[in-house]
């Protein structure tokens, strides 16, 4: 009888536990076995555990003395935009990139429910044996909820043992297999007076699904057809040379395979009687009336009153 | 009472606690389906849908039965039919396109290769506009049928996860909340997304009412759906109106039942207990002591709309993340007026997306 005292308040907190929801960053490998020189993937995935998340940022941290980073793919990301591109700063991979109507996990035709989503992933090679951990630190994960609230994390780590060199098929190096371009993608013209002076400027973003854009590259010219020479490395938002738009504006993304997807940007076509050619004709054209008429009053007055 | 009862208890006790869990985490709203439907291959030596023959695979079909009278039907790479070993006169009436006399075949519209695309299908309001954003740009849009439903295909995409959004904008150009869900696409095959509903818009007449006085909450759902209201005080008030055959719903609050202040309202719409949409926009109305009329303007200022142009997007994204952790932003750029860009102002950003 004295232990079922001990039931009511079993049963008090159990009903009264609340889950905690908490979003899950977690550094995953296919890999099992690491081999010193072996190529390896590690993917940064989140789990939203039934939250809607619409911003993620943080640092991946690495061993550098163990391991060497060759590549960073943001292919098939949950991320839809940028605004720290992964990219490597000494032993350390800052991100920082938004969702726009937030994320609840995939969705998919050969599973029930959702499943984590990718946000990038990184090869390493490594350098030599031993342990090492690959980490996420100084995460802010925040909620779909118009106001930015941070939502609970928790963080899984990748904790992995290089060994001795690996033989066969195991050893091989990571490639990845991307023939697909960059999606179709729409740049847009805008100019406002919060930046660039109020100059207009070109925004786009492309997507692709496997390997990830590497590189933006643009040119303007009058022509329809892009001089290959002429193109220029770029980012969005970019000021437009051509301030009159009256430039064709081509857009190259290129992935990180290699493959390209070009577009363009018609220009502006205004009427005849917009166009700056002829604004200055007709002010000229005026500008002589005005002088005429001026010329005309002048000989007139002075026959009226010839002390003038 | 035995120690196995009490066992028994406990585990009984654990049992309904992770059913009662279970159901809390389905529980989200909108219930999608995401299904495949293959498409055809030609070239798999099986006739499908849109193929006349694949191979050896005929589908039953002889010269004869094309209208021949002798000879050996085969099939084309592209799997229609090569009747160019058929003899004796042309069919009098082909049974599928035109062709030609003797050789060539018919032109029936032919998959000749797997494509990859998304259906999307669901409940808006009749006759609305639904746009559809693929991975937060706008890619299509529609018109939904004077039922409330619609379907939106998309084509030609590559195989990956997408993140699509899709709103409706009612008769007065109100739009709805975004709805946006993740959905992996396989190559080859076409993926169907239903069971799509799209949350009410919502307005209501006053911005500040006279405490006591009524304040219309009103806008555009699926037709003839069932509308719930919540209106937001210190303590939430639920009401329940039906929309009728156009979708348009109203329902008059009483405004004594909640204190002086800003109040907020909310609407869901559900059909038959079993579609349930997401909530709606929020909604801010004011009770004091004098009624204000709210402005007939339906190009509310969104925030996150930096260049004032209706809509936040790319554009706006673009403006915001120029300011990124630079020194005094604008205070139109600065979302939530802490004197700096960082990732909340995107966050705010991302919340109120139109694409």
């Amino acid at each position: 009888m004295k232990r079922f005292i001990f039931l009511p308040f079993i049963i008090y907190s159990l009903l009264n536990a609340v889950p905690v929801l908490a979003a899950k960053l977690e550094l995953v490998s296919p890999v099992l076995e690491i081999g010193v020189g072996q190529e390896f993937q590690v993917d940064l995935m989140l789990d939203t555990e039934g939250q809607d998340i619409n911003a993620v940022e943080g640092k991946a941290v690495f061993p550098r003395n163990l391991v060497e980073l060759k590549a960073i793919y943001t292919g098939n990301s949950i991320i839809n935009f940028w605004i720290e591109q992964p990219a490597q700063k000494n032993s350390e991979i800052n991100f920082s990139g938004v969702i726009p109507g937030g994320f609840s996990g995939v969705l998919g035709p050969y599973w029930k429910g959702y499943r984590p989503g990718k946000i990038f992933s990184l090869i390493f090679a490594a350098k030599k044996e031993g342990s090492g951990v690959i980490e996420i630190r100084d995460t802010k994960v925040l909620l779909n909820d118009g106001k930015g609230t941070l939502a609970e994390v928790k963080i899984s780590n990748f904790a992995y043992s290089a060994e001795a060199p690996l033989s066969g098929a195991k050893a091989g190096q990571f490639s990845i297999k991307d023939i697909d371009p960059p999606e179709l993608f729409t740049p847009e013209i805008a100019r406002d007076p919060n930046i660039f002076d109020g100059k207009w400027f070109l925004v786009f973003a492309a997507q692709d699904k496997v390997s990830g854009i590497d590189h933006y590259e643009a040119l303007e010219t009058w022509g329809r057809e892009p001089d290959k020479n002429k193109w220029h490395v770029v980012e969005s938002p970019l000021v437009l040379k051509d301030q009159s738009r009256a430039s064709y504006i081509f857009v190259k993304a290129t992935d990180k395979a290699g493959n390209k997807r070009i577009v363009v940007v018609m220009p502006e076509f205004k009427p005849w009687y917009k166009k700056p050619i002829v604004d200055m004709i007709i002010g000229l054209i005026g500008l002589v009336v005005l002088l005429l008429v001026v010329k005309w009053l002048w000989k007139k007055l002075k026959y009226k009153w010839p002390l003038i | 009472m035995s120690l196995k009862f009490q066992y028994f208890l406990i585990f009984f006790i654990f049992a309904i606690f992770s059913v009662y869990n279970t159901v809390l985490a389905d529980s989200g709203g909108v219930s999608l389906t995401v299904t495949v439907s293959e498409a055809a291959v030609c070239g798999n030596s099986a006739v499908e849908t849109g193929e006349q023959c694949d191979g050896s695979d005929l589908g039953g079909a002889t010269c004869v039965s094309r209208g021949y009278t002798s000879g050996s039907l085969s099939c084309n790479s592209n799997c229609t039919f090569n009747v160019s070993s058929c003899t004796s006169a042309a069919p009098s009436t082909p049974s599928s396109g035109g062709g030609g006399g003797g050789g060539g075949g018919g032109g029936a519209a032919i998959i000749s290769a797997p494509s990859t695309a998304v259906v999307f299908s669901g409940r808006a309001y009749p006759k609305s506009t639904v746009t559809l954003l693929k991975d937060a740009q706008i890619a299509a849009s529609t018109i939904a049928g004077p039922d409330s439903n619609f379907q939106i295909t998309l084509s030609n995409l590559s195989a990956g996860n997408y993140i699509f959004s899709i709103y409706g904008e009612d008769k007065d150009g109100i739009r709805s909340s975004l709805f946006t869900f993740s959905v992996s696409v396989t190559s080859g095959v076409t993926t169907n997304v239903g069971g799509i509903f799209i949350a009410p818009t919502i307005a209501v007449d006053k911005s500040e009412v006279k405490k006591g006085d009524n304040v219309a909450i009103f806008g555009q759902a699926a037709s003839l759906a069932d509308v719930v209201i919540s209106v937001n005080s210190d303590e939430e008030f639920f009401g329940k109106t039906v929309a009728d055959k156009n979708g348009i719903y109203l329902y008059n609050f009483d405004t004594s039942l909640v204190d002086y202040g800003s109040h907020t309202t909310k609407s869901k719409a559900a059909i038959g207990n079993q579609l349930i949409s997401s909530w709606s926009n929020l909604i801010n109305f004011k009770v004091g002591t004098k009624n204000v009329l709210a402005p007939k303007s339906i190009k509310k200022v969104l925030k996150g709309d930096v260049n004032n142009e209706g809509r936040v997007n790319l554009i706006d994204f673009s403006i915001v993340a120029y300011w990124y952790k630079r020194p005094s932003p604008p205070a139109k750029v600065d979302l939530n007026g802490d004197g700096k860009v960082d990732l909340i102002d995107f966050s705010i950003m991302a919340y109120y997306w139109t694409g």
